[in-house]
Formats: structure tokens, sequence, C-alpha cells
């Protein structure tokens, strides 16, 4: 078996890969070749640090690393189903790792799906520790009918790119690799509106939306009754946007902001474990 | 002659489907992506449609609410065809106002019973058959 970095490889091969490795997956996630670019522009995919088993000319299994100032993150790792209980999934995630440390990266994050015990249990052995859950949820567009009469009719202030991007620099919680700063500051429709209640609570809301779908969405309360401002932005947020389909990824599940969203008719649709392993 | 659309990625899963459905009688017009099945669904009068909710470039629950929004497809079945665990299957069906879902991978002698008796349900009646 070699490994060999994943630069080597056009973006249409490992995108075939990846696809081959998902076909039997607890969910599946197939891309195609302009969604595996963008998930390495967007999530700072090295190729150079990612690796490719192969043995000739058949590969076997891949995993990807992102690099961010001080940390990595480790991502679609798979094998192909033929080449499975062979160890190249640990094979895999040891050259990761070692890439992350020529990198001088002691912070390694990666999730794995909520149920899938083998892999869990590949990361754990590996020295990963399961830090929360997150949510990955979903709102259809014709969940109009949950937008409900507020009992406080919010101020909306729009707020410009600079601005929107500030505030997600000041959230207080670590967001998890997928929301991080550095992914929204390459999406070129990030948009954000400010919410005021009458009886003082605040927050604001950012998002992506495209003709098809609102992504990306946060929601940061500022003050006062996180529920309340989660529906007062999310209302404003549909309204506007009434024939997009909603995405929600990787809320963490002791989020209070959830309560708010599952209000406004988004729905659980699976969980995906988060993981970190810090070297000293 | 009922025509069905079929959106999925995967070849073999095409093959499969277009030859039990064939063989009953059924015209089956294949999309490997969303995007070609949203198109096809345009430009085509289908009976049913067929949607594989993991779809590479769009995913099926978002093609599905574009499906969904076509004058020509009013009242015309939308089922998931899906390897998703049944419990999420049977909710993003019900949630995304589908007509029923199949799970993956098909009964190939009960396949074809379950597209008729789709076949005879109208949109409004979401259950799994």
């Amino acid at each position: 078996m070699d490994l060999i970095r994943a630069n080597r490889f056009t973006l249409e091969q490992l995108t075939e890969a990846y696809n081959e490795t998902r076909n039997d997956y607890i969910v599946p996630m197939p891309m195609n070749v302009a969604r595996f670019r963008e998930y390495i522009y967007l999530y700072d995919i090295d190729l150079s640090a990612s690796w490719v088993a192969t043995r000739g000319d058949i590969i076997y299994g891949l995993g990807m690393l992102g690099i961010r100032s001080g940390r990595a993150w480790i991502s679609r790792v798979g094998v192909l189903p033929w080449g499975r209980r062979q160890g190249i999934g640990r094979s895999i995630i040891n050259k990761l790792l070692d890439s992350a440390g020529e990198n001088s990266l002691d912070t390694i994050y990666l999730e794995v799906i909520a149920g899938n015990e083998p892999a869990s249990q590949l990361f754990l052995t590996s020295g990963f520790q399961r830090t929360r859950e997150l949510i990955v949820a979903r709102r259809p567009p014709h969940s109009n009918h949950n937008l409900m009469e507020l009992e406080e009719k919010p101020q909306i202030r729009e707020l410009n790119r600079d601005q929107t991007l500030s505030l997600l620099e000041q959230r207080t919680g670590r967001p998890n690799w997928l929301n991080e700063t550095d992914t929204f500051r390459k999406l070129s429709d990030l948009r954000g509106f400010s919410v005021q209640l009458p009886g003082g609570s605040q927050g604001w809301i950012c998002y992506e939306v495209t003709f098809l779908q609102v992504t990306r969405t946060i929601v940061e309360v500022l003050e006062g009754d996180p529920v309340k401002v989660t529906r007062a932005a999310l209302c404003a947020l549909h309204e506007r946007h009434p024939a997009q389909d909603a995405v929600l990824e990787n809320l963490p599940g002791a989020d209070p902001n959830w309560i708010g969203f599952s209000d406004i008719g988004y729905f659980e649709v699976f969980r995906r474990t988060e993981m970190v392993k810090v070297n000293s | 002659m009922k025509t069905i659309i079929y959106i999925e990625d995967s070849r073999a899963n095409r093959i499969l489907v277009d030859r039990v459905l064939e063989s009953e009688g059924y015209r089956i017009l294949q999309a490997p992506d969303g995007e070609t099945g949203i198109r096809l669904a345009m430009s085509e009068s289908a009976d049913l449609i067929l949607v594989d909710l993991g779809l590479p470039d769009i995913d099926g629950q978002t093609v599905v609410t574009l499906l969904q929004r076509m004058p020509n497809l009013q009242n015309k079945p939308i089922v998931a065809l899906t390897a998703w665990p049944a419990d999420t299957a049977f909710q993003l069906a019900e949630r995304y106002g589908l007509a029923g879902c199949i799970l993956k991978p098909i009964e190939v002698k009960r396949f074809p019973l379950q597209i008729a008796a789709y076949l005879k349900e109208t949109t409004t009646s979401k259950k799994s058959i």
C-alpha cells in the first residue's frame, strides 16, 4: 500500500474516489467536481497535506487535511469497500496526523457521523476525544405556516459585509470548523442583519442565500432571551426568502438557540460528533 | 405507457431500476444529477418522479422543492428512493411533502408493486408503501 499526496491526483480522480468511499455510507453525501473544488476552497483543504492510499493504479482510500492558523481539520476520510478491514483507514489517519505535525499544528479537529461506531473507534484509538455533538437540520420552504405571529415586533437593521465579519469574529462560543469566520470570509454573498426586540433582547443573524437554498445561518444572541431573538431573526430571514430550502449545519447540540430554530420549522436530520486531538 | 423520471447518481442503481421497471412496461428517463433531473422534468411529461436524496450537485431535498413548484408536476407523485436510515428517510419524505419513500436496496419483486401503488395515489396522500 502506498500513500501519495492528494495534489498528485486530479480533482476528477479525487471526487470519484471520494464518492466510491461513500457509496454505502450511513449518510449519503456524494459530490461533483464543482462541489469538491468549493469544499477545498471554503474549508482550506491543503491537498499537499492530504493523502490517497493506492495499490498499483487502484485508489483504496483517501483523507483530507484542512489547515488554518495553528490548527488542522481532518475530513473526508474514507476507504473503498474492497479495501476495508486492512488497516488502510488507520494508515491514512496517521499520515494526516504526521502532516499536521510537520506543519506545527497541535490542535486537530474532525467530525464523525453520530452512530458511525467503527469510525468513532478508529479516531478514539488514534488519540482523539469527543468534544460535543453538532446538529444538522433542514427547513423546507413550505414551512411558512411556522412563521408565527411574534409577541414583540423586532427592529431590523441591515449589516454590511465588514460589520457581519466583525460580529462573526466576536462570537463568544467556539464555532465548528465549517462555521469559523475563515469560511465566511470566502463567501461572495454573505448577508446579515441585527435584531432588536422592544423588551431589550437583541442579536444578529448572518447567512448565505442562493437561488435554491439559505445556508450557513448563524444566529448570535447578544442580550436577553435566546429563543425570542432566534425566532425573530429567522422569521425575518424566511419572510425575505420564502422559496428557499434551508440547511443548518453543525449547530452545537446544547445551543439554546436550537429551540428557536425548531419553532420556525427546522428539524434535526442527523448529528455529527466533533472530536479533537491536542498534541502537547 | 407511464413515464417515470429517475434522478440517481449511481449508475448501478439506475441500471437496476431501469431493468426492473421497463420489464413491467414503464418508460424510464434517467438523470445522473439534480440539474439534469430538473431539466428532464421541465421538458418531459412524467407520471411519477423517483429522487435519490443524496445527489452530487444539488441535494435531493432541494431538488424536490423545485420540482414541487413546477406546474406540470402538480398532482404527480414524487417519491424518494434513498439509502438514508429508515427513520430519517421517512421523516424527510413527510416534511418535504413527498408522496412517500422507498428504501435502498430495493426489493426487486416488491418494487414494481410499490411504484404501481404510488401511481394510484394522489400527491396529497403521504404514506410509505
